[in-house]
């Protein structure tokens, strides 16, 4: 199955948000559900990054690369990244994977690579 | 609006406690009794974040009426992430400010350290987006490791500074009986010689074990009270000046300016326009420094230096104890620990220590004007709170 994830575009102004929200950040004239759910797009500039090595539980990795990337619709996201050297600005693309098994379900998220 | 008082301070020492949670509140409650000259309160207000997750135990507030024998009186507890003990206060405070109550306890506790790191780092995330940063596995040293990178490359932080602010608050926390660390600790050791990186490894890339604070167990206390229950009391009179609190974007990505913590900046104008004063009045302060760079910039954020400066003014050395501007006192998070529901109320335990002249050897001379800035979320549930010596 391919899997998404979306932005919510506002129906009465058309600001984009991610996450979801009821009520939309920018013009507040909205309600749930008065929204246009968007595909988000894969490819963005990383803003900025981090190597965590004091992991939570159920992640079975020495060290976790996150990040915050602003994707080609002004839109940020965080996710995590693998990516060897990262540097500020650097262009990279997102794949929908598994980010994190828990008890309950496989939880799918953005991982990052170079462009 | 009454005006409100603070008139009794207790606290637990802040370190590892073999002794359960809500005794942990009790005994800090039972310090700020006596020191107030009470045996009785009309209202409770605990502050936790963790109970119900880390301690099996719920309802936190009635177990600390009835440990304290402090029934009937009304009690709540506040949950309100690392916020909470300012969320307490400020509970408190609208308590006695609208005449419903006359001493209302606030009390901070939390035991963190029944659970391993693993358990204590995952429970402290869960206050991240849970659909947006905490499926990843966003923590807060990683929030704080991606906001410090930005501040890096935008205003030239570098690792010294932030060592720097290490040093300090870990070297302050000596002069603390109550504080978690008693170890000092020097540049030379956690940056600068060859087994500095041993000493210091990464904990999310790029702050370092020492920009850290630790996983403390503890409780603080304060009883606060109208003006003529304080002036009854005989003790020093020390009023609440200001208050304010704002909120910002739960996931952090969503935030306009990366780099700026608008939630401070906002409850920090709001305290400031309450009491009256300027940053220029404040004379000590408690910041929330969970992560070392949160110090440099919640001193900016409040007023204290230009943005962007924040570091500057610590180079200098302003931020010391006989500073121009002196800074976690206490020995900060960094030093004196972080049980997390007691903090926001032991940074005003602080506060007021040093208002009355009673802070000994980390005494700021002559400090009239103290403010406390107890920083929930990552910047999404902020309490900036002044305080003023009367008399």
């Amino acid at each position: 199955m391919e899997r998404e994830i979306f932005g919510y575009k506002c129906q009465k102004c058309g600001t984009l948000h991610y996450p979801f929200r009821m009520v939309c950040k920018n013009c507040r004239a909205n309600g749930y559900f008065e929204f246009d759910t968007v595909p988000l797009p894969h490819a963005g500039k990383l803003l900025t990054f981090t190597f965590i090595h004091n992991l939570p539980a159920e992640f079975e990795v020495a060290r976790l690369g996150l990040g915050i990337v602003e994707l080609e619709n002004g839109l940020r996201v965080t996710g995590q990244i693998q990516i060897d050297d990262p540097k500020l600005g650097m262009d990279v693309v997102g794949a929908i994977e598994v980010v994190k098994r828990d008890a309950y379900d496989n939880r799918y998220g953005f991982v990052f690579r170079a462009a | 609006m009454r005006e409100v008082y603070i008139i009794g301070i207790g606290i637990t020492t802040f370190t590892r406690l073999e002794y359960p949670l809500s005794e942990i509140a009790a005994y800090a409650s039972m310090g700020a009794l006596k020191d107030a000259g009470l045996t009785d309160v009309d209202y409770l207000v605990v502050a936790n974040m963790g109970s119900a997750r880390i301690n099996s135990q719920s309802a936190l507030a009635s177990a600390v009426a009835d440990t304290l024998s402090l029934t009937p009186a009304g009690a709540v507890r506040v949950e309100n992430g690392p916020a909470s003990g300012a969320s307490a206060i400020k509970e408190g405070f609208m308590a006695v400010a609208s005449g419903m109550h006359d001493t209302v306890l606030v009390a901070g506790a939390e035991r963190m350290r029944e659970v391993n790191s693993l358990e204590a780092t995952d429970f402290v995330a869960t206050l991240t987006h849970p659909m947006a940063e905490y499926i990843y596995g966003v923590t807060l040293p990683g929030h704080a490791a991606m906001f410090t990178r930005l501040y890096m490359e935008k205003y030239g932080v570098t690792e010294r500074h932030l060592a720097m602010v290490g040093v300090k608050n870990q070297n302050n926390a000596m002069l603390n009986k109550d504080a978690h660390l008693h170890q000092p600790i020097s540049l030379e050791g956690i940056l600068d010689s060859p087994e500095a990186m041993t000493n210091n490894p990464w904990v999310a890339e790029p702050i370092r074990f020492f920009d850290c604070c630790p996983v403390s167990d503890g409780g603080a206390a304060l009883i606060l009270a109208s003006k003529e229950v304080a002036e009854a009391s005989g003790r020093p009179m020390i009023r609440i000046s200001g208050i304010g609190q704002a909120t910002d974007t739960l996931a952090v990505h969503e935030r306009e300016e990366p780099t700026d913590l608008m939630a401070v900046r906002r409850a920090a104008e709001q305290a400031y326009a309450m009491a009256g004063i300027k940053p220029k009045d404040i004379d000590v302060a408690e910041l929330h420094d969970a992560f070392t760079i949160l110090e440099i910039v919640e001193s900016e954020e409040v007023g204290f230096f230009e943005k962007g400066k924040g570091h500057i003014a610590l180079e200098k050395g302003e931020t010391e104890i006989g500073g121009k501007m002196p800074i976690n006192p206490s020995g900060g998070l960094k030093g004196k620990g972080h049980p997390v529901g007691a903090t926001g109320v032991a940074q005003v335990h602080e506060i007021v220590m040093q208002l009355r002249g009673d802070a000994g050897e980390r005494q700021v001379k002559g400090a009239k004007n103290g403010l406390a800035c107890n920083f929930g979320g990552f910047g999404n549930n902020v309490i900036v709170s002044t305080y003023t010596r009367e008399g």
